[in-house]
């Protein structure tokens, strides 16, 4: 069966602790961020940059510190996302920390 | 990178601009361009998903003749409508081949489940909603599917039969629910509004407006 990686992955996730929000049979973006975060996770994984279990193990991780942090910080499952994917990226040697940093103070600017 | 800001305006910034470092960095980097997060989203956004069978119930809703193919033979009624480029393509490829679809009507109310597995007809109906890979849910469906109906607000008459369809690797069920009353003259558009992928699993029937 020919199967499109980008429904394996997301499917992958269903019914575990890591599902991405959903409505409708569609997914939930609250604005572009996370649009962009989820795509270029996918894109990643879909061109072997990186297994895609490897960045869900980072993203339950993350989900796991925010349920544990005593901040009381409110939910947001793609600011976990995000960390995990830059976690990831860095694992993987796309990008080290001080180039994400780098580009982060510039963006601030 | 991991501040915590306590203002949600200040984290939703600082998140948003996370977000822009690491893909304007990778852009930079030619590792990814800055079409990629459109072309990923594109599959989920417009190729595959609900939409897509909202379409086919509003085909099969207008055409009798349709809905009686797409229920004896639901792949070649699917590759009739990619064939008229109402579908993507790909439709009506290997995935196709699996689906299935029931029809609501004379007596009897289809209801999808799937105790096996997590195999759900995606590019028909999109994303599973939490609920359907619950295990509780799947073997309550099976076992007393009226009262588990009930509770998502559906009240099948008893004169109704309820036939339960097994989703499996194998065949991956659809319903096309029945057409609602007051929907004369409605155009497929309008019609494909009306249908929810509740409504093709079975868990819900489609009402005007």
């Amino acid at each position: 069966m020919l199967t499109r990686f980008e429904q394996s992955a997301v499917t992958s996730m269903m019914g575990a602790g890591d599902h991405p929000p959903r409505a409708n049979g569609t997914l939930c973006f609250a604005s572009d961020w996370e649009r962009a975060a989820f795509g270029v996770a996918l894109a990643l994984a879909r061109d072997g940059h990186f297994e895609w279990d490897e960045f869900r193990e980072k993203l339950i991780a993350a989900i796991g510190d925010w349920e544990r942090a005593p901040d009381g910080s409110s939910w947001s499952y793609y600011e976990q996302w995000l960390t995990a994917l830059e976690a990831t990226v860095v694992q993987c040697g796309l990008a080290t920390p001080e180039e994400l940093s780098a580009r982060l103070a510039l963006a601030a600017d | 990178m991991t501040d915590r800001f306590h203002h949600p305006s200040d984290r939703e910034a600082r998140s948003a601009a996370r977000a822009k470092a690491l893909e304007s960095l990778l852009i930079e980097k030619g590792i990814i361009t800055d079409r990629t997060v459109d072309t990923v989203l594109k599959v989920f956004e417009t190729k595959m998903g609900p939409f897509n069978g909202a379409k086919i119930v509003a085909r099969a809703w207008a055409d009798p003749a349709f809905k009686r193919r797409l229920v004896e033979d639901t792949p070649a009624a699917i590759a009739e409508m990619a064939g008229m480029n109402d579908l993507p393509a790909g439709m009506a490829g290997a995935e196709g081949e699996h689906m299935r679809a029931v029809a609501n009507g004379e007596g009897v109310h289809n209801l999808v489940i799937c105790t096996l597995c997590s195999c759900y007809p995606w590019p028909v109906l999109g994303l599973p909603p939490y609920w359907y890979k619950d295990p509780t849910f799947r073997s309550r469906a099976a076992r007393e599917p009226r009262a588990v109906l009930k509770e998502f607000g559906l009240d099948v008459p008893e004169t109704v039969e309820v036939r339960i369809w097994d989703s499996s690797a194998q065949i991956r069920w659809f319903v096309v629910p029945e057409r609602p009353a007051g929907t004369d003259g409605m155009s497929e558009t309008e019609l494909a509004a009306l249908v929810t992928p509740e409504a093709m699993m079975g868990v819900a029937v489609s009402k005007a407006g």
